[in-house]
């Protein structure tokens, strides 16, 4: 193949000589099966596939895929890269891998059973006593383990590399919570959205009826539920580095999305704590490590988990997928003995091999290893003992010494492996291609006569031209995996599916998690908080740059900021002891308010609360909501020029507001779009009281003329002006941002609002009076009504109000503080209860 | 034969109340050749909505228990009659040279539990550098033990003071310091150090009343020691804490790898705010 223009992508492309790539067999010699996609790449024309490449950043980019890296709230959540060129596999080369992993699944489940059963393995020495209990995957208290149904291990994944001869080899085992088959179906849905026509003709093997059967797999696992049984996806929570998968999945299969504390341990079922009270859960997908799931019998330390789990599985009366106990499989000493297994378990070669390896805990595997150490890679059993991975030939002479020392001492906890030179495939990097390492992930779900696979599975690319190994924790790129259908299409593998149970018609809630129910609560206050800060901040810095521009003098500049640091609760700010200071040039007490981080009450720290909540509610909420949070995370101010953060403020107001237009037309008057509505509305009529306080100040300071900025920042300039014209007069400004219900900003307004919410709430228990909630609602609305704007309002603009303004405010303040005590008691007191654990003695 | 009546009785008090408590209880003494127990009463104040009894992997007898109502008190006690055999004289001396004996472990995977860390107890040369003493070539392995417990028994001060149960075993060593627990853990790590087999075992002694007088009713605390493996003598109990070699004043609850496989009650609660505990056993001879 010549560098000629039409083969302006590919003509260059050389891979590295000595290694397996996937779509060249030589220089310039494209296999048969990569011919069709890159043929059709190279017609896009740089433009047009520039234009695609970015359309599928962006899609990913406003669908929020992240992959975060886990202890690091602050971080980044790292947007999920995908390169545009599919790997392709070939029906013959995919029947290769789908059989291998098919046995290889269905040996690791027969090794699930025997060892937390008879141990027959051990008895009979084909495995090492040690493989079981020098591995912290094994959990004793899940010992014996009845299984109740033939296939315990649900859900299988290999990583696989190729071998020198291009055949498939498994890197490692994932038997525990395996990740990544949630991004590889958000892969394929972006390919297939901005490649259509590529992708409909190269005929690629479709991956929905895998998460069919995977659905149906894990239905079936609920025996003891008679209707349609719930299952719930478990995860550790938004800090998780995976979390946009368990969200995306949680929604694609239609499980409610649960973290520990939202399930409960009764008469050893597991409930789901909701609104309408405890609904018991009949499966759990997990994908919160097993040690981490009951602080009772498990990891005591664990915040994740649920106390008594381990019981409810013990007696049957709850599944987990996959079982507790099954990291016991990710041992990386497994494939030195799965050749004899295989035999011995199946009566079967083993067809697919692993990368070569020796468990030092065999005395000849030891010498082997000890002498070739510089060659091999070394890992540890016990993943928490060492690093995960030691490169022999990377130590120094006393890191050698050490580490032989290490071995000698407890030879059994290490097993070593030869390195594997990965694959090369084509990546895309800008208007060229170039060889990177890659690896495949294959999943496979347990039928009921064997494993079904997802046709292809996540490939996953190193980050840079020169990396030998692949990970996504140093910023790895991922690509759809295509697997080509047979020419002569086989008979179907027709899926004995379970005949659907039909899905009863309801408008009904679903389950809301009381924690859930929290989030949203809070995604309502904050957002509405972050909204009226931006209108105060930009008010502030007009009135800043009107000052600079020396054409106006103050016009109460200085009572404003003052004012924005009340508001904000950002002390000592424009109120301390440097206030003179910091009013003659406030410049960089704003910045600070705008962008600063860690200043609590400030834009950025809001900011950032509502995209927490947001992200803990992230199945709750709808594509274009979410693709609005992306955008609100992507405005996040840094330090510029005065008019770059106003510009900012302005997009920021109206992104917020386009928050509230979506919540209220495109989510169901259901109890997740209720929770919003009443954080946002109990919000709004508390900023309004402070805003109210700061405007009717005891003492007005000269030239200030807050009633003017109240209208301004409520957003009710325009309809003070219908009716009043362009006077100022206080009684009108108190009546129509307070009083008045009619005026949406009004605090009176909220107040009917808020009643019509509240009183629309699921309540658990009937009682015969009133809740504290509308009790709260029903004095403040009846204070409201029966005061008397004209003698509240202060006579003249220059004269103090009556102090009985302040006292209906603060009154007014103090019923809605309770309010929302009111609804934290009756529908958030579950999460209040943090488990603890008892303590020890001796 | 010698008959006991045992009575353990813990009680958790809590500054706020508590809706729902999971527990695992270690209270029903395990019975084995040389004792018996015929009737545990576990008596459990609120009464508790779940209530379920097992074995554990190592033979223990292990009750779950879940309270469902509102509670600020938690009371457990156990009241167990417990019938317990005299040790047999036996001669130490017959007892194989330890390496030996270690071989013999080594390749019976039913002890490779014992032989192997566990979660409170490391291995390795700081173990063995300490018990290297009581370990010379050729010496039978029963002799080697009681040597190592008379070490321990010398070496460590009984201070209550020093030690929780997040204490590293490492400290302990260092500062020659602990309490029961931790010198039956200390053994252990020793002996497996040298590829031996030990197990943790947690029971009752009965403390012995000064001559003339009333011994006093829940003076006694719950006790532990360890067991020592030896190919044809099976598994010997060795006492570091009284460097003696339990005979028939030794009852026994239950065995494990070590503390956190048989703690006598362990929860977790939900509510309660701060806790408070109070432990007494009774032992009485009858």
């Amino acid at each position: 193949m010549e560098s000629r223009p039409d083969h302006w992508l590919f003509g260059e492309y050389r891979p590295p000589t000595g290694l397996y790539d996937e779509a060249c067999a030589g220089p310039g010699e494209l296999r048969e099966h990569f011919r069709d996609v890159i043929e059709a790449f190279e017609t896009l024309k740089p433009e047009g596939l520039k234009a695609r490449s970015q359309e599928a950043q962006r899609l990913l980019r406003e669908s929020g895929v992240t992959y975060s890296i886990y202890d690091d709230p602050q971080g980044p959540h790292r947007p999920w890269t995908l390169d545009l060129l599919p790997m392709v596999l070939t029906h013959a080369q995919w029947k290769t891998i789908e059989t291998g992993l098919s046995q290889r699944a269905e040996l690791l489940n027969r090794i699930l059973i025997d060892l937390y059963g008879p141990q027959q393995l051990i008895k009979e020495k084909l495995l090492p006593a040690e493989f079981v209990f020098a591995h912290p995957g094994f959990i004793l208290p899940c010992f014996p383990m009845n299984f109740p149904q033939n296939r315990p291990l649900v859900l299988y994944a290999a990583d696989l590399a190729r071998d020198r001869q291009g055949e498939p080899i498994v890197l490692s085992d994932r038997a525990q919570a395996p990740s990544g088959a949630g991004y590889a179906l958000e892969n394929r849905l972006v390919m297939s959205r901005v490649m259509p026509n590529l992708y409909r003709e190269a005929q690629v093997q479709r991956m929905a009826m895998f998460f069919r059967a995977y659905r149906d797999t894990l239905a079936s696992l609920a025996v003891h539920s008679k209707g349609e049984p719930r299952v719930v996806l478990h995860t550790p929570g938004p800090d998780n580095e995976t979390y946009f998968e368990h969200a995306y999945l949680a929604s694609y299969m239609g499980y409610t999305l649960v973290e520990g504390s939202d399930m409960t341990v009764r008469d050893s079922r597991v409930w789901l704590k909701t609104l309408e009270g405890l609904q018991p859960i009949d499966v759990i997908l997990r994908r919160v490590d097993d040690s981490y799931c009951d602080p009772l019998e498990l990891r005591s330390e664990s915040l994740l988990g649920t106390p008594g789990l381990v019981q409810a599985v013990r007696r049957g009366r709850v599944a987990v997928a996959n079982p507790l106990g099954s990291g016991l499989l990710e041992n990386p000493a497994l494939p030195v003995f799965l050749p004899q297994l295989c035999q011995a378990l199946l009566g079967e070669e083993l067809k697919m091999q692993s990368v070569p390896s020796w468990w030092c805990g065999r005395p000849d595997d030891c010498r082997y290893v000890l002498e070739h150490l510089e060659e091999l890679f070394i890992r540890s059993i016990k993943p928490q003992a060492e690093k995960r991975l030691i490169r022999g030939d990377h130590l120094s002479a006393a890191e050698k010494a050490s580490l032989i020392e290490r071995i000698q001492q407890k030879p059994h906890l290490y097993v070593a492996q030869t390195p594997i030179e990965l694959s090369t495939a084509p990546v895309l990097v800008g208007d060229r291609v170039e060889a990177r390492r890659m690896s495949l992930r294959c999943f496979l779900v347990a039928r009921q006569h064997g494993y079904f696979a997802l046709p292809g599975g996540l490939t996953r690319v190193a980050g840079q031209a020169d990396q030998r190994i692949v990970t996504n924790q140093t910023g790895g790129l991922s690509k759809d995996t295509w697997v080509i259908q047979a020419a002569e299409p086989e008979a179907p593998w027709v899926l004995p599916l379970t005949p659907a149970r039909k899905q009863l018609l309801t408008r009904g809630g679903d389950d809301l998690p009381s924690r859930v129910a929290e989030n949203l609560f809070w995604l309502g206050r904050y957002t509405e908080r972050t909204e009226s800060l931006a209108r105060l901040l930009r008010e502030a810095m007009w009135r800043l740059l009107d000052r600079e521009s020396d054409f106006f003098p103050d016009r109460g500049l200085s009572h404003l900021l003052q004012t924005v640091t009340h508001y904000s609760t950002t002390y000592p700010g424009f109120v301390g002891s440097d206030a003179a200071s910091k009013l003659a040039e406030p410049r960089n007490e704003l910045m600070a308010l705008l962008c600063d981080p860690g200043r609590i009450g400030g834009m950025r720290f809001n900011v950032h609360a509502v995209l927490r909540a947001a992200r803990s509610v992230r199945d709750r909420l709808s594509d274009d909501t979410w693709r609005l949070m992306n955008s609100l995370e992507q405005m996040i101010a840094t330090p510029g020029t005065l008019s770059d953060l106003l510009e900012n403020a302005e997009r920021l107001i109206l992104l917020l507001a386009g928050f509230s237009g979506l919540s209220n037309e495109s989510m169901s008057r259901g109890p997740s779009w209720r929770f919003i509505e009443i954080g946002r509305r109990l919000e709004r009529a508390l900023g309004m009281l402070t805003l109210l306080r700061l405007s009717f100040p005891a003492k007005l300071p000269e030239g200030a003329q807050p009633i003017r900025i109240l209208l301004g920042v409520s957003d009710s300039w325009k309809t003070y002006r219908l009716r009043y014209g362009s006077t100022l007069q206080s009684d009108g400004v108190l009546d129509l941002t307070l009083v008045d219900e009619s005026h949406p900003r009004s605090v009176g307004h909220q107040f009917v609002r808020l009643h019509e919410l509240v009183s629309a709430l699921p309540v658990k228990v009937q009682l015969p009076r009133r809740s504290t909630e509308e009790r709260c609602l029903l004095e403040a609305q009846a204070a409201l009504r029966l005061a008397d704007v004209l003698a509240l309002a202060p006579p003249a603009a220059d004269q103090p109000p009556a102090p009985e303004l302040d006292q209906l405010l603060s009154k007014l303040r103090g019923l809605l503080i309770a309010l929302a005590d009111g609804l934290s008691q009756s529908h958030f007191s579950h999460t209040l209860e943090l488990p603890q654990q008892l303590v020890d003695y001796r | 034969m010698t008959a006991y009546i045992v009575t353990h009785t813990t009680r958790y008090r809590y500054s706020q109340p508590v809706s729902v408590c999971h527990n695992e209880a270690y209270l029903v003494p395990r019975e084995f050749p040389r004792q018996q127990c015929r009737i545990t009463q576990l008596q459990i104040d609120p009464a508790p909505a779940v209530r379920d009894a097992r074995e554990d992997y190592f033979g223990n007898r292990v009750v779950y228990f879940a309270v469902q109502k509102s509670h600020t008190v938690l009371r457990v006690s156990a009241t167990s009659e417990i019938n317990v055999i005299p040790l047999e004289p036996f001669d130490m001396e017959a007892s194989p040279p330890w390496e030996s004996a270690a071989a013999t472990i080594a390749a019976d995977t039913e002890l490779s539990a014992y032989r192997l860390d566990s979660p409170l107890i490391p291995t390795g040369s700081k173990w063995s550098e300490y018990a290297r003493p009581s370990f010379p070539a050729g010496r039978p392995l029963l002799l080697a033990v009681q040597d190592l417990m008379g070490r321990i028994f010398a070496d460590f001060k009984y201070d209550p003071g020093f030690t929780t149960l997040a204490t590293p075993l490492a400290d302990v060593l260092a500062h020659r310091r602990g309490v029961c627990q931790d010198f039956a853990h200390l053994g252990i790590a020793c002996l497996r150090s040298f590829g031996l087999a030990a197990r943790y075992v947690s029971g009752y002694i009965l403390t012995e009343p000064p001559p003339g007088q009333e011994r006093l009713v829940g003076a006694d605390a719950s006790h532990a020691w360890f067991a020592a493996y030896c190919p044809t003598f099976g598994w010997i109990d060795f006492d570091p804490t009284n460097d003696r070699l339990p005979t028939d004043q030794h009852l026994t609850v239950a065995w494990g790898r070590d503390y956190s496989d048989v703690p006598p009650l362990r929860g977790v609660i939900l509510g309660g705010g701060s806790h408070d505990l109070e432990v007494s056993v009774d032992v009485r001879r009858v």
